[in-house]
């Protein structure tokens, strides 16, 4: 399945900024994480579609996944 | 330590040693307490009764990295409750340094009188204004440094305080001419200016060391909470605090649909590209100007920002989140450049960003002016520095502006406007919007990022985090460090702990600092309370329980019952 992917902050300048990946039908966010060369270390926060995720989530086609640094309201 | 006692209508001054009520209290808490002690919770808050506190937290002054934050309060004309509200600058560190625990100004002037304090180490005195009154914030505070020196710390209001309008809040100098600290929430610029005083100036100490009860103590603690913020991948050198500012939240607030747009009528703007953190350091960058400075002296973060025009001219520093979504996308502009000026009149005429940008609107959605459009939107900010009936009106707030222009969709809570956060998407902040003392003010509990406790589209565990993160922040507030430099300490509470004990020798456990946290809302709420404040006053406004919010389609439905049990376990 292709899904949508974008990296915010300090993320994206290992990688392209906004990408389509192809994934297994199973994938989760950690397979998309791996794919990406990104450590769990550097993710602060995942959305789905604009829903807050967390790695062992999984993706569905067509999704929009997020991928930001660790961040800090206020 | 020591109390410096203001007569606005004596016209007099003098010092007080500071009483074993107040001994263990900073800040936050220290507000809370005075105000209990001192002023009657009904009293009218631009009346005689109110007082005016500056202070600095509990470990001002001690060179703790990102704990030099003033604090000041009062009775709020905005929530009719207490009020804290704080800034960077250098005013919280040179208090702590001068050993005063607090400035309280009390009365009022006579009508169209107006006064500067003038502090210089152990003496003070009330001056006349002469021809400060009358000016914005920046140029008071030239006028006063071209005066007492460019060291010297100014703490003024603008135009928006001298004519006690409600979204008033109080500008506080900062190193090397920052000019951009406010003490911004819940009008207290306009209690100053109630009281006629225009502007405080503290000379620079000199030689002025903060005696230490266990030296080695302070500084084996103070060192350790330095380096853990360092360490920290939010706030360090590489962390996104430290790169993007406060705005490096901007994307992931739109994406979680919870950015405030055209007067809270959609969580997710499409305009967010260019508003974005990553976005203002590149052009911030590429400009001259400057990304990863500091707003307080010795603060390891470092995330202040000074946005320039693209002749390199400085319009404002700091650029920072919550106006981006006020004063950006909440009024339909994705322009940096027209909120950067939209800030810097707010800056100018002494304005809270937040109150001012909820204020306009709703006056945008009443029809006078056009969500997008730069031109009506400055025309109607201008109108505020200059006194109009209208500008009189969008600087008394939100609500204010809501009511006399027939708007049902006000969004505020308690009387204030709300912060970047729609809280339907973000129930946390809700709660904390509803039930905190301070009303609708994101830096009493942000939920915001606690995403592995709680879904921040669900209702289930928002009160136990609301509450956990309103006894933080109390801790924060009366400690006068800043909210980024919280992970350490709820990491390590030992770490405050030590550093307290190490400066004033009190032999606390981490269970004396919890209680003393929890102390702070106790007190609040009982001012609150007192003050008439009931549980119809702590809610979310209606049209956000029945509106769904794009792009989720979600109403903010925590129900009541939860929000009026939040402190049932303080």
């Amino acid at each position: 399945m292709n899904i949508s992917v974008e990296l915010f902050g300090q993320l994206s300048p290992s990688s392209p900024r906004r990408q389509i990946l192809d994934l297994a039908p199973t994938a989760t966010v950690q397979d998309a994480a791996d794919l990406l060369g990104l450590s769990p270390d550097e993710i602060g926060i995942v959305t789905i579609d604009g829903v807050q995720s967390e790695l062992q989530d999984s993706l569905s086609p067509d999704c929009r996944l997020c991928f930001f640094p660790y961040l800090s309201g206020g | 330590m020591k109390l410096l006692r203001v007569d606005m209508n004596q016209s007099r001054v003098w010092w007080e040693p500071v009483s074993p009520v107040y001994e263990h209290l900073g800040g936050r808490a220290l507000i809370a307490k005075l105000l209990l002690e001192e002023v009657p919770p009904t009293c009218e808050p631009l009346g005689p009764l109110n007082k005016l506190i500056f202070t600095p937290g509990l470990l001002g002054g001690c060179s703790v990295t990102a704990a030099g934050r003033l604090s000041v309060g009062g009775k709020s004309p905005l929530t009719k409750g207490v009020k804290e509200a704080n800034a960077g600058g250098t005013a919280g560190d040179t208090l702590g340094k001068l050993g005063i625990k607090a400035v309280v100004i009390e009365g009022l002037a006579p009508q169209g009188s107006w006064s500067i304090l003038h502090i210089h180490n152990d003496s003070a005195e009330i001056l006349p204004a002469g021809d400060a009154q009358g000016l914005g914030t920046y140029a008071t505070s030239d006028r006063l440094q071209e005066h007492y020196g460019a060291a010297s710390t100014v703490i003024s209001i603008g135009q928006a305080g001298e004519m006690r309008m409600g979204g008033a809040g109080i500008c506080v100098t900062g190193e090397g001419g920052q000019r951009s600290n406010h003490a911004a929430r819940g009008g207290l610029g306009a209690v100053m200016g109630s009281k006629g005083l225009k502007a405080v100036v503290i000379d620079k100490p000199v030689g002025m060391i903060v005696p230490l009860a266990d030296s080695d103590l302070f500084r084996a603690a103070a060192r350790s909470f330095a380096q853990k913020i360092i360490n920290d991948p939010k706030l360090g050198t590489q962390g996104s605090q430290h790169l993007y500012g406060t705005a490096s939240i901007v994307a992931a607030v739109n994406e979680m649909g919870s950015l405030p747009t055209r007067n809270f009528s959609n969580g997710k703007f499409e305009g967010a590209e260019t508003l974005r953190g990553e976005y203002l350091r590149e052009v911030t960058l590429s400009r001259g100007g400057e990304a990863g400075t500091r707003c307080m002296p010795g603060c390891v973060i470092a995330c202040r920002n000074v946005y320039v025009d693209a002749s390199s001219k400085p319009i404002v520093g700091t650029l920072q989140f919550e106006t981006i979504a006020l004063l950006g996308s909440n009024l339909g502009l994705g322009n940096l450049d027209e909120v950067a000026q939209l800030n810097r009149m707010c800056n100018d005429f002494g304005l809270d960003t937040i109150e001012t940008g909820a204020a306009l609107g709703v006056a945008l959605e009443a029809g006078l002016g056009e969500f997008g459009d730069f031109e009506s939107i400055q025309k109607l900010l201008a109108q505020v520095g200059e006194g109009t009936v209208l500008g009189r009106l969008i600087g008394s707030g939100a609500v204010v502006t809501g009511k006399v222009l027939g708007i049902k969709r006000i969004p505020a809570a308690v009387g204030q406007g709300m912060p970047g956060y729609d809280p339907r998407s973000l129930k946390g902040n809700g709660v904390t919007y509803a039930t905190s003392p301070q009303g609708a003010d994101h830096t009493a509990g942000n939920a915001f990022g606690a995403r592995k406790e709680v879904n921040p589209l669900g209702i289930q565990g928002q009160k136990e985090l609301s509450l956990r993160l309103q006894i933080i922040a109390a801790m924060l507030d009366s400690t006068g460090l800043c909210l980024f430099a919280r992970p350490p300490i709820i990491a390590n509470p030992q770490l405050m702990v030590d550093m307290l004990n190490g400066r004033y020798g009190w032999g606390w456990t981490t269970e004396d600092y919890d209680r003393s946290n929890r102390d702070v809302l106790r007190m609040e709420l009982e001012f609150n309370q007192r003050a008439g404040l009931t549980a119809a006053d702590y809610r979310i406004p209606e049209f956000m329980c029945e509106e769904p919010l794009p792009p989720h389609n979600v109403t903010f439905d925590v129900p009541d019952s939860d929000l009026d049990s939040v402190f049932d376990t303080l």
